[in-house]
């Protein structure tokens, strides 16, 4: 085998475990993307553009052909689309193509008969078998839990979160499909889960925050952790607009 | 100013941004309306190149009501960093409206957004109005940083950028980082050009 054909194998397989988030200055902070596979923890506090990054997160990867699904439990759909639409990035077509499918968990526990507010031990196995099955059939690629705060709040007991995030992480690694997880956090806190465990399930953490400037709130993004890359781990600006979605850009360290 | 004060005027800043890549103004504000006067006229008489105009010093509104036609052309888009956090919300095709002149990263992202979109084919050109009234809403070192950051980045793209600074606001550190970051300064006089 010549030096170049090795080469080309290389490449090949290089392309086919990153996993690009299509937000170029988030792929180059991520050395090219997630590593395929991970579960990464995304981060914020009420309007800090959770939602946004996973959208455009689904969106992009749709566009190179890899098929993915977002389950909401925090709004309904026709909410999220109507919020979407404001985006290029969001095309209504690589919904209706089934690229992207987006799922309302509420609806998914009514036509289980679970009780949609509380759930017991048995309800979050169901529904966590219900999640892998559409996950397989469909054969996604990414997938997004929007959010994972608002699923453990039905849960009773520390012991059931505690329970209920570890199975998932077990069958989301088994998947191998690149998912997103949200994560609600107050303001200005330095705090990546409500309950304290979701962050150990994760292989990386997107950290979505604000910084106060002469009383002007600028949106940051950093990465903390990423499991099977080497990441860079500085503060940015991030930008949320219609017409790019979103963007970054290093932030400025002011001393005042 | 007479024409022929501007014209001189155009004809030195004119030569001293083709030739170097970042150029620094400094004046006096009685001659800062000249200035933008003889700008506007060499980007009208250059259309073959772009030009991304940052405004902080007067709104974007208020300078097409000053110069009228002459800052329309096809080769210049505006970000206006002043008219929204005044209060004006006003949308146009040619102009890119910021909410804050201290949200400065957003600046930044604005710039490269628009350079992108023009593509590779064309001679790019940046203009900071100005540099001193960044000081108005920010911190010194923050702006150091920024316009620091941005001779990087605009190096990096060959974008050539001339910064305005108006003396009456300027500060030590400002006026040392336009002499330090600067290709070229050119330091205009009232009295003489």
């Amino acid at each position: 085998m010549s030096d170049g054909i090795v080469i080309s194998e290389e490449k090949t397989t290089e392309e086919n475990v990153v996993c690009k988030t299509g937000i170029d200055e988030l792929d180059l902070q991520l050395d090219g993307g997630i590593p395929v596979g991970n579960t990464v923890l995304v981060v914020g506090s009420s309007g800090s553009g959770k939602t946004t990054m996973c959208m455009q997160f689904l969106a992009n990867g749709a566009r190179q052909g890899e098929r993915g699904v977002f389950f909401t439990i925090t709004e309904p759909l026709f909410k999220l689309t109507k919020n979407m639409q404001g985006f290029n990035f969001y095309d209504k077509k690589l919904i209706e193509s089934g690229m992207i499918n987006l799922i309302d968990l509420r609806i998914i526990s009514e036509r289980l008969g679970l009780d949609t507010e509380k759930y017991t031990v048995e309800d979050a196995s169901a529904l966590l078998e219900v999640l892998k099955d559409i996950a397989d059939e469909l054969n996604v690629k990414r997938l997004v839990i929007d959010s994972i705060t608002a699923l453990c709040y039905r849960l009773q007991t520390k012991e059931m979160i505690r329970d209920f995030i570890f199975k998932l992480g077990s069958s989301l690694a088994a998947m191998n499909c690149t998912t997103f997880l949200t994560s609600e956090v107050p303001p200005n806190e330095v705090k990546y889960s409500q309950y304290d465990i979701e962050e150990f399930i994760a292989d990386g953490i997107i950290f979505l925050g604000d910084v106060d400037r002469s009383g002007d709130l600028i949106r940051t993004l950093q990465l903390i952790k990423m499991r099977g890359t080497t990441h860079s781990r500085i503060k940015s600006a991030m930008s949320i607009s219609s017409k790019n979605g979103i963007e970054l850009t290093p932030l400025l360290k002011s001393r005042a | 100013m007479t024409n022929t004060l501007i014209d001189g005027l155009k004809e030195r800043v004119s030569n001293a941004i083709t030739i170097n890549q970042s150029v620094g103004v400094i004046l006096p504000g009685n001659n800062y309306s000249d200035l933008i006067q003889a700008l506007f006229e060499h980007i009208k008489s250059n259309h073959e190149d772009v030009w991304v105009y940052v405004t902080i010093t007067r709104p974007y509104e208020t300078i097409v009501k000053q110069f009228g036609d002459i800052c329309c052309g096809g080769n210049i888009k505006f970000i206006d960093c002043i008219s929204r956090a005044a209060g004006l919300s006003k949308v146009d095709t040619n102009c890119i409206f910021i909410e804050s002149p201290a949200h400065l990263e957003k600046i930044i992202m604005e710039i490269m957004g628009v350079f992108k979109d023009m593509g590779d084919k064309v001679q790019k050109y940046l203009l900071i109005d100005s540099l001193s009234s960044l000081l108005i809403y920010n911190d010194a070192q923050l702006v150091t940083e920024f316009f620091t950051h941005l001779i990087n980045i605009t190096r990096l793209k060959d974008i050539h950028s001339a910064a305005i600074a108006i003396e009456e606001e300027m500060n030590d550190n400002i006026n040392k980082m336009i002499y330090l970051r600067s290709d070229k300064i050119i330091k205009l006089r009232e009295s003489f050009i």
